[in-house]
């Protein structure tokens, strides 16, 4: 990256929230971000999905943020019981957000500008040693605009979900740090929504930090418009005993990158990842996922599955590492891919990398067409072959759908994910 | 009702059916038993509509109509129910659903009014009792993890409930312990009527002890070579399949 660009960010960094310290953690950021750069296909975790397009459509300076407009009309979950906080490129709605009272959150922003101590924030700390790092992750650092930032006191129980709208129709770094105390007990829903005409990137990270005997409940929801790049990075810290349950879910954005790194650090901690993407036209989605089971007793449990028509392209690699004191470990990981279209395609990789003989780790991988059999079948009882093949792709996401515990969550990514696909008409019908 | 003329099919190249004729009128029970690989899937498979069976030469004709132009929910429409040798396993799809979805397209294409939810539940209860199927196994996906009996009552629940014209069971009794049997046979004979005909593929005569065919027919290498009545069944299971070859090779 040139040196003009470099002061570009520089200078972006200065009209960003933060004290001193903060500061210098972004512009720490910057140098890393500038070093590093985009992450090229020469990258092994980069093999599948092309980020030129990013700088090709956005331009050379394709991270810088757009002003805010009005915000899109956008559909969200209305019948949700919730709290909510809304954002809109990258800034936070107080007037369209209801937050709990007596929990300590805050919009980012508005932590960093009451933080007047001149210490930096463990949010902005840059790793380049983390399992899947890259550039984006260190200019997110340095240019995040807004997010999340919360602490859950120990035995907390949220009694509503969390619910964040991202509305992000123009280019935006979003920064989240929810950390939940011994045994507290929270749902988070993040939905990135957009309805713009214009292309632009979404670059959300989210730092989860999850005490003893903590849950929490992560509902991840892409359905930014046709035209967003949407990057994203979940990071997950586990302590002892403590479940992590996701609900990933990609059904919008041109190209799509997530990455889901869970670190189960105490014994007896457990995840589970339940990933659906529903991809048609153009799409590219790929999820890397990556699970280090660093303590004795945990478990992990991945469920990936994939529903891809017209040119659509898919790329699961779910990575699992083992290590050597990690005994009794027991992981189980599943990833099926439904091609609706000859030109659909998939690339999935399973890893696993074990340093210990105690530990029970299964994996399984399937690629294929509906099943000629069932669709018989079904025409033999009376179903048209419409209404064959919808029942059999709706079977075929079934389980990701059914592991959802929100029933409005559930019925809204439903009807968004079945919409999508060609023939899908009588929905209601088939959701009953 | 169903008339089947010189009919000629192959699978994947090779020649399966060699001119069957086969007349079924209404009412009726037929019994069509012969050897293994003679043929007696194929002929069920192709009347259901079942894809990958080229039909080379023959017409079946149903009810006055082509059954060969017709695509199998068609079939279904008309009146033609398959219970499955081998019902296939569908996780996520709920039986009743897939049955209610069955139902009211064929109401629709009948121009009669579909079922609602309550009336469909009443129904399916009432002939699920039928096979003594639990109603457990209503809300499930379609067979999935059933046992091998409760497949095939199943396969006998839905054709009660599909109230078909015409019904090919396809070695429906194979793998039933005879308890099993017993359920499934006199589900069968509990929708024997005079306007439902009923084709039964096998090649066991015990099932017709149970359920009475009114002919029995003998497929060997894809010909049907000897006609009779059900004591034609009790002479095939003494005397084998060989005598009927040799008589019909003279």
């Amino acid at each position: 990256m040139s040196d003009v660009a470099l002061n570009d960010i520089r200078l972006d960094i200065a009209g960003l929230p933060g004290n001193a310290g903060v500061q210098a953690l972004r512009q720490q950021a910057a140098d890393v971000f500038a070093r590093t750069g985009l992450p090229g296909k020469r990258a092994e975790d980069w093999k599948y999905t092309d980020l030129s397009r990013l700088s090709a459509v956005l331009g050379e300076s394709w991270w810088v943020t757009a002003a805010q407009t009005e915000p899109a009309d956008v559909h969200v979950i209305d019948d949700l019981d919730a709290y909510r906080l809304v954002f809109v490129a990258g800034q936070f709605q107080a007037e369209q957000s209801n937050l709990p009272t007596g929990v300590q959150m805050l919009p980012l922003a508005d932590f960093l500008a009451n933080d007047t101590a001149e210490r930096g924030h463990c949010l902005f700390h840059v790793d380049e040693s983390a399992p899947l790092f890259n550039g984006l992750m260190a200019a997110n650092t340095a240019l995040a605009s807004d997010g999340l930032c919360a602490c859950i006191g120990d035995d907390v129980q949220l009694d509503k979900p969390l619910y964040i709208i991202h509305n992000g129709s123009s280019t935006a770094h979003v920064l989240n740090g929810l950390m939940l105390g011994r045994n507290a007990k929270v749902t988070l829903i993040e939905h990135f929504v957009g309805a713009g005409s214009d292309a632009a990137l979404s670059n959300i990270a989210t730092y989860l930090r999850l005490g003893e005997n903590a849950e929490l409940r992560h509902y991840r929801l892409q359905l930014e418009s046709d035209k967003q790049f949407h990057i994203g990075r979940v990071e997950v810290k586990q302590a002892r005993d403590s479940r992590y349950i996701l609900h990933a879910v990609e059904l919008g954005a041109q190209l799509s990158r997530a990455d889901i790194v869970v670190d189960l650090a105490e014994p007896g901690a457990s995840c589970a990842l339940h990933g659906l993407f529903v991809a048609s036209g153009r799409q590219h989605i790929d999820h890397h996922t990556r699970i280090d089971h660093n303590a004795p007793h945990c478990r992990s449990r991945e469920n990936y599955r994939t529903v891809l028509d017209g040119r659509s392209h898919a790329v699961f690699n779910g990575k699992i590492v083992v290590a050597e004191g990690a005994i009794k470990t027991d992981s189980a990981q599943s990833n099926g891919n439904l091609l609706l279209s000859k030109n659909a395609g998939v690339d999935t990789k399973p890893e696993l990398e074990i340093y210990n003989d105690d530990v029970k780790c299964a994996h399984g991988v399937t690629v294929g067409q509906l099943d000629e059999d069932q669709l018989f079948y079904l025409k033999s009882r009376g179903l048209s072959t419409e209404e064959a093949r919808q029942l059999l792709t709706f079977a075929f996401a079934d389980e990701i759908l059914t592991a959802m515990d929100i029933p409005a969550v559930r019925r809204f990514i439903e009807h968004k994910a079945f919409a999508k696909l060609p023939n899908m008409t009588d929905l209601e019908g088939l959701l009953g | 009702m169903l008339k089947i003329e010189n009919l000629h099919a192959s699978v994947a190249g090779k020649k399966i059916l060699k001119g069957i004729n086969l007349s079924i009128g209404a009412g009726e029970v037929h019994a069509i038993m012969g050897p293994n690989g003679s043929g007696k899937s194929t002929l069920s498979n192709v009347i259901a509509g079942r894809d990958g069976y080229e039909v080379t030469a023959g017409s079946v004709t149903y009810q006055g109509n082509d059954l060969l132009a017709m695509a199998p929910e068609e079939r279904a429409w008309a009146g033609v129910f398959l219970a499955f040798q081998y019902p296939v396993e569908i996780p996520g799809v709920n039986n009743t659903y897939m049955l209610k979805a069955g139902v009211n397209a064929k109401r629709k294409h009948q121009g009669e009014q579909e079922l609602d939810a309550i009336d469909f539940m009443q129904l399916v209860k009432e002939k699920a009792k039928l096979v003594e199927l639990d109603q457990s196994f209503l809300s499930r996906g379609v067979n999935e993890g059933f046992s091998g009996g409760e497949k095939k009552r199943n396969e006998i629940f839905q054709m009660a409930v599909l109230e078909p014209t015409l019904a090919l069971l396809d070695e429906t009794d194979s793998g039933l312990d005879i308890d099993a049997l017993r359920v499934v046979a006199h589900g069968v004979n509990a929708l024997r009527s005079p306007e439902r005909s009923i084709i039964m593929v096998t090649h066991y005569q015990r099932l017709l002890d149970y359920i009475e065919p009114d002919f029995v027919h003998v497929l060997v290498d894809g010909e049907i070579l000897k006609t009779g009545d059900k004591s034609l069944a009790l002479e095939l299971e003494s005397r084998g399949y060989d005598w009927v070859k040799a008589e019909a090779a003279a």
